[in-house]
């Protein structure tokens, strides 16, 4: 098969359809980058994507805080950390190094009643303050001059709650009050839906969906699959058939081990599972088996080995993995989760060679 | 008398009012403080531990039981003080410099308060300092948590730092494996939240 464009690669794999060779895609901690720019081994604000020849551009265009125009506010600020109030009225610590979930500090919201004073009335689809429409339309269109698969990229139902009320409220509101997790799930996914529609009827539609919802952590989803089924999966299943209806597949984010939720999340309709995160006990292997066939597989490559610059441990994960997962053409490649600071650049460079050329029909 | 049976399955549930009125009316029986705590709402709490090992129960069925248990501690406190009750040990638990992560460290708080130990909660980016002073006040494990790659390393730093001392350093988090405690000869893992009150369990015992 002659050589296809990242968007026919992965459009194609979305369907299972026979490719000239995997796609690959991949995320970056901002300090891994910075890193190899400050080495000389990549140019001044370079686009991970075009730099490295990835298949896929994600473009985020929706504000969904509660007051999408609120600056963070500096509370407190250390060597390492600052301590900021965000506009879901969250009080986050932050690391200044690096990218990760930042310390629950406190929560204006914590249950029902100050939601529906503080958060519900402002979730309005105003357009002017919640679309970054320029960036979408500029991303689209470099997506389609470079011939990249190109997707809108947003928050699902159950990472936009947390930030607002921290994880424990949510967690405990979904056992104390689950109407109150109902409107919220809700609100936000009629909001999803009412951004999309408005955005995609004036600057046209993407290639595909993909949708941040991390449910899980080390060993477990956050809540048992019965309760994703009644809290969690209405949402997921009216925001799939919704991209389904416009003929958009669409991708799942889902950090942490989520297995026990994943037969309900092909049910909701979901066309790809990524991060697949080995750390937090998920096996490509074990899910490329009992899911490959159904749903698309991006991710599940063992970041460890990655950081540690360890390359024939990156060979042993990569000849263990991919002549296995390549059978279903379902299979894109990503690290399980992303490309840590600790990385060299060559080492990235060997990881994704060697996968490709594994990944060669 | 106390139907200890009906208060373990308020806190299993965690029905938070049945738990306060169950403690109210055997605190008004004067019930023996050790029987409620270690015939009633101790043995619900590592129940609920030892479900969500078996993933029968998640967080949310591991919070509200927390939570209906802090309810009825909250009315033994200071009669638990007036008693001179010791508690099992007291365990510090922080995560470790550089790392921010909370939940994971919140729930080993939370159940290993539940199994009955005095807990020391030192929050995140916790420095060697904020481990000495844990020890200071009394803490005799320090558990450390760590969710990122990067971070793992200062609990060797951690462990090193006080090798020949008597406190006991236990580790866990997202990238931590027994592998990498026995590496760094930290003195136990704990798999899961409820793994870690089984650990410090064992160090106590074998204290």
């Amino acid at each position: 098969m002659s050589e296809l464009t990242g968007k026919e690669r992965i459009s194609r794999q979305l369907k299972h359809l026979p490719v000239d060779r995997i796609g690959v895609f991949e995320a970056f901690w901002q300090y891994t980058m910075r890193n190899w720019e400050n080495q000389g081994k990549v140019p001044p604000n370079a686009c991970p994507v075009e730099h490295f020849g990835l298949d896929m551009l994600l473009c985020e265009p929706c504000n969904m805080r509660i007051h999408p125009q609120a600056q963070d506010q500096v509370i407190s600020e250390d060597e390492d950390t600052v301590t900021l109030l965000d506009g879901n009225g969250a009080t986050l610590r932050r690391h200044k190094k690096h990218d990760t979930t930042p310390e629950h500090v406190d929560f204006s919201i914590k249950e029902r009643k100050q939601w529906l004073e503080l958060a519900k009335p402002f979730l309005t689809a105003d357009t002017a303050t919640r679309l970054n429409r320029e960036a979408y339309r500029k991303a689209r269109q470099r997506a389609a001059e470079k011939g990249l698969f190109f997707c809108w990229v947003g928050v699902n139902v159950f990472e936009l709650m947390h930030p607002i009320c921290g994880h424990e409220n949510m967690l405990l509101g979904m056992a104390l009050d689950p109407e109150w997790i109902e409107d919220m799930v809700n609100t936000y996914s009629e909001l999803i839906l009412q951004l999309q529609q408005e955005l995609f009827a004036a600057e046209g539609p993407p290639d595909g969906i993909w949708y941040w919802d991390d449910m899980g952590f080390r060993g477990r989803p956050f809540m048992s699959p019965d309760m994703y089924r009644e809290l969690i999966m209405p949402a997921h299943r009216k925001t799939i058939d919704y991209a389904h209806s416009l003929g958009l597949p669409v991708i799942m984010h889902s950090c942490g081990f989520i297995e026990p939720l994943l037969p309900y999340m092909v049910e909701a309709g979901i066309d790809a599972l990524q991060a697949i995160e080995i750390k937090a006990g998920m096996d490509l292997l074990r899910i490329d088996k009992q899911f490959g066939e159904k749903i698309a597989l991006i991710g599940g490559l063992d970041a460890r080995p990655i950081a540690n610059n360890d390359l024939p441990g990156i060979t042993r994960e990569l000849e263990s993995k991919i002549p296995i997962v390549k059978k279903n053409r379902g299979f894109i490649m990503h690290s399980d989760h992303s490309i840590p600071e600790s990385t060299e650049y060559e080492t990235y460079l060997y990881f994704k060679e060697t996968g490709l050329k594994l990944g060669t029909y | 008398m106390t139907d200890f049976a009906a208060l373990q399955a308020a806190v299993l549930k965690g029905n938070r009012n049945d738990v306060k009125d169950i403690v109210q009316q055997a605190i008004d029986n004067q019930e023996d403080i050790n029987a409620i705590l270690d015939r009633g709402m101790i043995p619900a709490m590592r129940e609920i531990g030892e479900r969500f090992s078996r993933n029968e129960a998640y967080v949310p069925e591991l919070l509200i039981a927390a939570r209906a248990m802090q309810a009825g501690l909250t009315l033994l406190e200071p009669l638990i003080a007036a008693s001179g009750r010791k508690t099992l040990g007291k365990v510090a638990v922080g995560t470790v410099k550089g790392d921010l992560h909370d939940i994971g460290k919140n729930l080993v708080a939370i159940m290993l308060k539940g199994a009955g130990y005095d807990v020391l909660d030192l929050g995140v980016n916790c420095d060697i300092g904020k481990f000495e002073e844990a020890v200071a006040q009394g803490a005799s494990i320090l558990a450390c948590s760590s969710l990122l790659t990067t971070t793992m390393p200062y609990m060797k730093e951690v462990v090193e730092h006080f090798k020949g001392r008597k406190v006991k350093i236990i580790i866990g988090g997202a990238p931590v494996t027994q592998d990498y405690a026995d590496e760094i000869g930290a003195d136990g893992y704990g798999e899961d939240a409820n793994g870690a009150v089984k650990i410090v369990d064992k160090l106590f015992q074998e204290a």
